[in-house]
């Protein structure tokens, strides 16, 4: 069976419309996936820039994970929150990028959507907050419904993740 | 006297992974005045002349044994043994000098050994870890010369903090109360300074004159070992090794020479025992091995897995796609090969982009049929459609395009442009505007290469498109065949894929006919080399 090792950070986020963000993540992978070590989901901390556009976190991502397959590669989704001065949450933004199949030093940016309401929705969400949520949030990875989903694009966020492979060539993989 | 003495009083630092509580040191100090030099050049003279059975040694020998217990001394000194100087002995007799635990301990001890009337040193004592010799020591020695009258601020805080063993706290974080607004002065000792939990001993000797032991001024540092938890163990000055005494200046009105001697006397681990250690070792690492390869595992499938696409520049947009198999290729049947992302409004950075985060994966198979077939095999190619649904219902394309999926394996991030059909006059963009529809083109792979496009040249001509947007895709591509089993067993080069899968034949003729003339090469090098030298000159 073949190793993976994922180590990285979430970087930060930009791009969005107010500064202050959390971003709750997660590593999806599938059935002949197995994780050895490391934690697969977790929560950032809330950053609140006082100079620039973007939100640091730096949030460590150590993972290690042994396969028997290739199916169900690992995939990892966030959701970006927004945190105002009264406290309250709100989502900004769903996104998701697979971990890179290639080992080496990867900067990624993960592109985020978040759905619309109809327009008395978007109305009240202006003034008071909220807004429609994913009921589910599997369907950040999986393409299968969504294209029942209105959305509007958000921002960006940044990752750096080091992949490291091993055994991978044994079975004929080259990547 | 002919001694030569060794000047080399650096420290040095020795790792350990048997416990430190079993080193074990042997001290010898031995003052040099004239008497005794000449008592050791006596003595030495006649162990050479013992053999033959010339002068007896008893004379001698008592003579050096009067001046041995005064002005000598060896111990054997184990790790924080402590052992009572003259002075300490005096200090703690009295129960009220005695202030701390410790110090009532100490008092115990000595009261035990005056009773007993057993004592092993007399100018060689110790200074443990838990004495408060470490600090002082520390605050009172500069470094330079003049002596600064104050240490630093960060000195003062490490005397403080660093003589103090500090337990290795588990690595598991709070998970409440992370932050401590008011630390106490001790939480900021320990958080805001370096501690490296050291163990300090001083092996310290009195070096007075005889009779006159027990003055404070009279001790003299002559050993410092420190050891850290992790095996590591810093002996200064180190062991004579052979190379000569240490020597000792004192520093009083007389000043008198004195010879060190350090030596380690810790018992070797015994042949047995280090061979019950090496196997309790042994056992653990492959136990501990079989342990990770029983999670690891064994067995392997096969795969190809392409990813995310994001982005465009229209409003409420989304992406209808599918691949499109060349022959040879298969996919597993059931598999969809065709999505459709949802649909996305717009906003600007910079300009409109539309995130779609589409996650896809694909998985096909690629048979190699004939080898004769001369031709590099083909890869799939993604179609795509933009297509844009509008609050109105109003739907229009956006445009089409297609992408080639690479042939190298890693992580590719492609950007495809595209275009849509137009129609001449004015009525059909119109009729775009204002209830939507739009010509869409029947086969989409019109887009690249049609399906029923047989002839040599394909000509668009009379075709009109306008360019619209871009479409950005990732890809992470992995490539898996049975060949690269082989050729990393065979030991070749390994190939790219395109080498392996086509033009095997010719490339692979070609590339057997290389190999064969290196082998044959080599096999004729070695020959010659075995051949005796004069042949070849001579031919």
């Amino acid at each position: 069976m073949a190793e993976l090792h994922i180590i990285g950070q979430i970087i930060g986020a930009t791009g969005f419309p107010q500064n202050s963000l959390f971003c709750k993540w997660g590593v999806h992978a599938g059935g002949a996936w197995r994780l050895l070590s490391g934690l697969k989901e977790g929560q950032t901390q809330v950053d609140i820039p006082q100079t620039g556009d973007m939100a640091y976190w730096s949030h460590p991502i150590d993972l290690h994970y042994t396969t028997k397959g290739l199916q169900g590669w690992p995939k990892l989704h966030l959701q970006v929150w927004h945190q105002d001065s009264f406290g309250r949450c709100q989502l900004y933004g769903y996104g998701y990028i697979h971990v890179p199949s290639s080992p080496g030093q990867h900067r990624l940016q993960c592109v985020t959507w978040r759905p619309l309401g109809s327009w008395q929705d978007q109305l009240a969400e202006m003034f008071v907050g909220g807004g429609p949520q994913l009921r589910s949030p599997d369907l950040i990875y999986s393409g299968a419904d969504r294209y029942r989903l209105h959305t509007v694009g958000m921002g960006t966020v940044e990752l750096e993740l080091c992949v490291i492979l091993r055994h991978f060539d044994r079975y004929g993989v080259e990547s | 006297m002919g001694d030569g003495w060794c000047t080399d009083t650096g420290e040095s630092v020795y790792r350990s992974r048997d416990a430190v509580k079993n080193l074990r040191i042997r001290v010898r100090i031995q003052r040099v005045t004239s008497t005794a030099a000449l008592s050791q050049h006596l003595h030495q003279q006649v162990l050479s002349q013992q053999e033959r059975g010339v002068i007896e040694l008893d004379t001698f020998s008592s003579h050096t044994q009067a001046a041995s217990t005064i002005d000598a001394e060896e111990l054997v000194v184990g790790w924080q043994e402590k052992f009572f100087s003259q002075y300490e002995m005096d200090l703690y007799q009295t129960e009220s000098n005695c202030q701390t635990p410790l110090e009532r301990q100490y008092h115990t001890e000595i009261m035990g050994m005056e009773r007993s009337k057993r004592r092993q040193n007399q100018r060689i004592f110790t200074y443990t870890d838990f004495d408060r010799f470490s600090k002082w020591e520390e605050q009172a020695q500069s470094l330079l010369i003049p002596a600064q009258p104050t240490p630093t601020l960060l000195a003062e805080r490490m005397a403080n903090v660093r003589h103090r063993r500090q337990e290795r706290r588990p690595s598991n974080v709070p998970k409440s109360r992370l932050i401590t607004w008011e630390p106490s002065e001790e939480f900021i000792k320990n958080s805001h300074i370096i501690n490296t939990p050291v163990q300090t001993m001083y092996i310290m000797g009195d070096l007075g004159p005889s009779g006159k032991l027990g003055l404070k001024e009279n001790e003299y540092v002559l050993c410092t070992i420190k050891s850290d938890s992790n095996g590591v163990i810093t002996i200064k000055p180190d062991f004579n090794n052979n190379r000569g005494a240490y020597r000792l200046e004192t520093q009083g009105e007389k000043r008198e020479v004195w010879r060190l001697y350090l030596e380690n006397a810790s018992s070797h681990i015994r042949a047995e025992e280090k061979e019950r250690e090496q196997r309790m070792y042994r056992d653990l690492y492959t136990r501990h091995k079989e342990y990770l390869n029983s999670l690891v595992g064994q067995d392997f499938e096969m795969f190809f897995l392409s990813v995310s696409a994001q982005g465009y520049e229209y409003d409420n947009l989304y992406v209808h796609f599918f691949l499109d198999l060349p022959n040879n290729w298969s996919s597993v049947p059931f598999h969809c090969l065709s999505g459709v992302t949802q649909t996305c409004r717009t906003h600007s950075v910079g300009k409109d982009v539309a995130f779609f985060s589409y996650p896809f994966s694909f998985e096909t198979f690629f048979h190699k049929e004939d080898e004769s077939d001369g031709s590099l095999p083909q890869w799939p190619v993604m179609f795509f459609k933009v297509l844009s649904l509008d609050f109105w219902q109003r739907y229009r394309t956006e445009g089409y395009g297609f992408l080639v999926i690479p042939s190298t394996p890693g992580y590719h991030r492609m950007t495809c442009h595209t275009w849509r059909p137009l129609q001449s006059g004015t009525v059909a963009e119109l009729r775009r505007f204002f209830i939507g529809g739009a010509p869409e083109l029947e086969d989409i792979s019109y887009v690249r290469v049609p399906g029923t496009f047989k002839g040599e040249r394909l000509s668009r001509f009379g075709f009109r498109t306008q360019t619209t947007g871009s479409v950005t895709f990732t890809l992470n591509c992995i490539q898996h065949a049975r060949a690269f089993i082989d050729a990393n067993t065979l030991k070749k080069r390994r190939q790219t894929v395109l080498d392996q899968l086509g033009g095997h034949s010719q490339q692979g003729s070609v590339y057997n006919v290389l190999e064969a003339f290196q082998r044959a090469r080599k096999r004729m090098q070695e020959a010659r080399e075995t051949l005796p030298r004069d042949l070849i000159n001579t031919s």
